[in-house]
């Protein structure tokens, strides 16, 4: 799960059956006040992963050095066992539009995250994860095809895969492509944690807003998921009409018991023909 | 742009960016602007359920909007209230177009926002609107400052009297006081617990913003010589020179004596809300 603000009193006062959360890095950068105590609250019960927005790897601008320094105090302070943000950029030129953008598939671009990548992962010193963003837009210089870029990208780089799900389902609707063949080339021993989500249709697109329900056509995409990469730790995302705790749980609560279905084997045949 | 000397890549990288981002900030939509469509088709390609280049790019264009200005809308409560909806918007629309976002650190957004609300027609003739934006504003740096351990007054027992006039008061770093025209502090207050604000009447307020021991944002109005003394103090003064100063201001005008009494009481009172953070005697 998520921590997020409207049930952090819930959880700090409950403790509810959580196998972990994660925390959005850049909440609790700076180390002080409210965030502070709550998460030093929280580290007492639960462990705890930092997931960040802001680091921008496929970024023109050098990589910030002071956002890194406080990323890996923020990683000490909470002994985290991974870190992760996400395959984009977020601005140039020193503006932050605060977004996901998406990188042109290419050779050069693939060199440059990777050099990027290797240099992160030297200043943090734990495993790090890139997470597949949804996108609106593709490149026309793309030359290569976004899981063929991840899966080149993970192997040569020698880092972590979060693979976003609901993102894969989203972009997959936005430019047309088959969301079963993205998944099916993800490289499994890299995948070390999964993201669901809801999103908004919005017209011709699909927008990741983090603001509904998982949809089931997501949850069929997350069983095949797990077939192929077994029982990673999955988190699912809700930031906007944040619901209730309980709402939350139980979609928490559906993502582990499909988890149990493909672990033991209990999935419903995918068939119904009689013999 | 960073005085790197780029190679190729880098500058086509750069290039693309750069291009990319001023279009997201652009003020209307990409699809209306003639002149963009051009360069706009050659980079990005139309989607396989018809929407074109620059509809899609007008996706991350318009999400730019959207979310500063619901972040500016939630960071400055007072002043959307103050202004109304629309001529609210257009402030933080004309704000982003003259400070665009310079860090990750959405919280410092609207850093420049009192500075610009005072400074700029039709806003800074609008006293209201200019003290909402420095109350709403006290309150994120307030969120916002580091922690500092809470003082305690036994560590004072074996102070001499006579070195307390060159002792200086440490304040929490989440202090911060301010002087409004108008008691907004109770309208930002209202709308925090979702209750209806009525536009106050003008009445000079003292005002001190800081973050309690349980990190919740709090806010309380003093009296002059109070105010006096707390500014001097915060802008590093000595005790002794900042009582001087405090007593010497406008309408604080107090007796030797009575003014000890207070300075020793507003010393006992905002040690024990958690205002003073250190106490550093001159060796």
């Amino acid at each position: 799960m998520g921590f997020r603000e409207p049930h952090a009193r819930h959880v700090l006062a409950t403790h509810p059956a959580m196998d972990w959360f994660e925390i959005t890095s850049e909440n609790h950068l700076a180390g002080a006040g409210l965030p502070r105590a709550q998460l030093d609250a929280l580290r007492a019960d639960y462990r705890v992963v930092p997931h960040g927005v802001s680091l921008s790897i496929g970024g023109a601008d050098p990589l910030d050095a002071v956002y890194l320094q406080q990323m890996r105090a923020l990683i000490r302070r909470i002994d985290a066992p991974w870190v992760s943000d996400h395959l984009c950029w977020t601005g140039v030129a020193g503006i932050d539009v605060h977004d996901l953008l998406p990188v042109p598939y290419t050779r050069q671009m693939l060199s440059h995250v990777i050099e990027r990548v290797r240099s992160v992962q030297g200043e943090l010193g734990i495993p790090f994860a890139l997470e597949n963003v949804s996108s609106y837009l593709e490149f026309r210089e793309s030359e290569m095809l976004e899981w063929e870029f991840l899966t080149e990208l993970a192997d040569r780089a020698d880092c972590g895969l979060l693979l976003d799900v609901n993102n894969v389902f989203v972009s997959a609707y936005n430019h047309g492509f088959d969301a079963r063949a993205y998944i099916d080339a993800i490289p499994p021993d890299r995948v070390v944690q999964i993201h669901l989500a809801g999103h908004t249709q919005k017209g011709r697109y699909l927008l990741d807003t983090h603001s509904d329900h998982v949809r089931s056509e997501v949850w069929d995409l997350y069983r095949r998921a797990l077939r192929r990469l077994g029982p990673v730790s999955t988190l699912i995302e809700w930031d906007a009409n944040i619901p209730t705790w309980d709402v939350l749980a139980a979609e928490a609560d559906q993502a582990r018991s499909i988890r149990d279905e493909i672990r033991f084997g209990i999935e419903e045949p995918a068939w119904t023909g009689a013999t | 742009m960073d005085g790197r000397d780029l190679d190729e890549r880098e500058r086509s990288l750069l290039d693309l960016q750069s291009w990319v981002v001023d279009a997201v900030q652009h003020p209307f939509p990409l699809t209306a602007d003639s002149e963009l469509a051009g360069r706009i088709d050659r980079v990005i390609g139309a989607s396989a359920r018809g929407m074109g280049p620059a509809e899609r790019l007008d996706v991350y264009r318009e999400q730019f909007w959207l979310r500063h200005l619901s972040n500016l809308r939630d960071h400055f409560p007072t002043v959307a209230w103050a202004l109304g909806p629309d001529p609210f918007e257009k402030l933080s629309a004309e704000y982003l177009r003259e400070f665009p976002p310079r860090t990750w650190d959405l919280h410092q957004l609207g850093a420049d926002l009192p500075a610009h609300t005072a400074s700029h027609a039709p806003w800074r003739d609008d006293v209201l609107a200019c003290d909402a934006a420095r109350l709403d504003w006290a309150f994120m740096e307030s969120h916002v400052a580091p922690d500092a351990s809470p003082f305690d007054p036994r560590l004072l027992s074996c102070a001499r009297d006579d070195a307390w006039p060159s002792a200086r008061i440490g304040l929490h770093p989440s202090v911060r006081a301010l002087t409004l025209a108008y008691p907004l502090h109770e309208v930002r207050r209202a709308l925090k617990e979702g209750r209806a604000a009525q536009r106050p009447s003008p009445q000079r307020t003292r005002l001190v913003v800081w973050r309690d021991a349980r990190c919740s944002p709090r806010d309380v109005a003093i009296d002059p010589l109070a105010f006096a003394l707390l500014t001097e103090l915060a802008n590093g003064a000595a005790l002794g020179e900042a009582c001087q100063r405090a007593a010497g201001a406008e309408g604080n005008e107090t007796n030797a004596a009575a003014m000890g009494e207070r300075v020793s009481a507003c010393f006992q009172e905002w040690t024990a809300i958690g205002w003073v953070s250190a106490v550093t005697f001159a060796v």
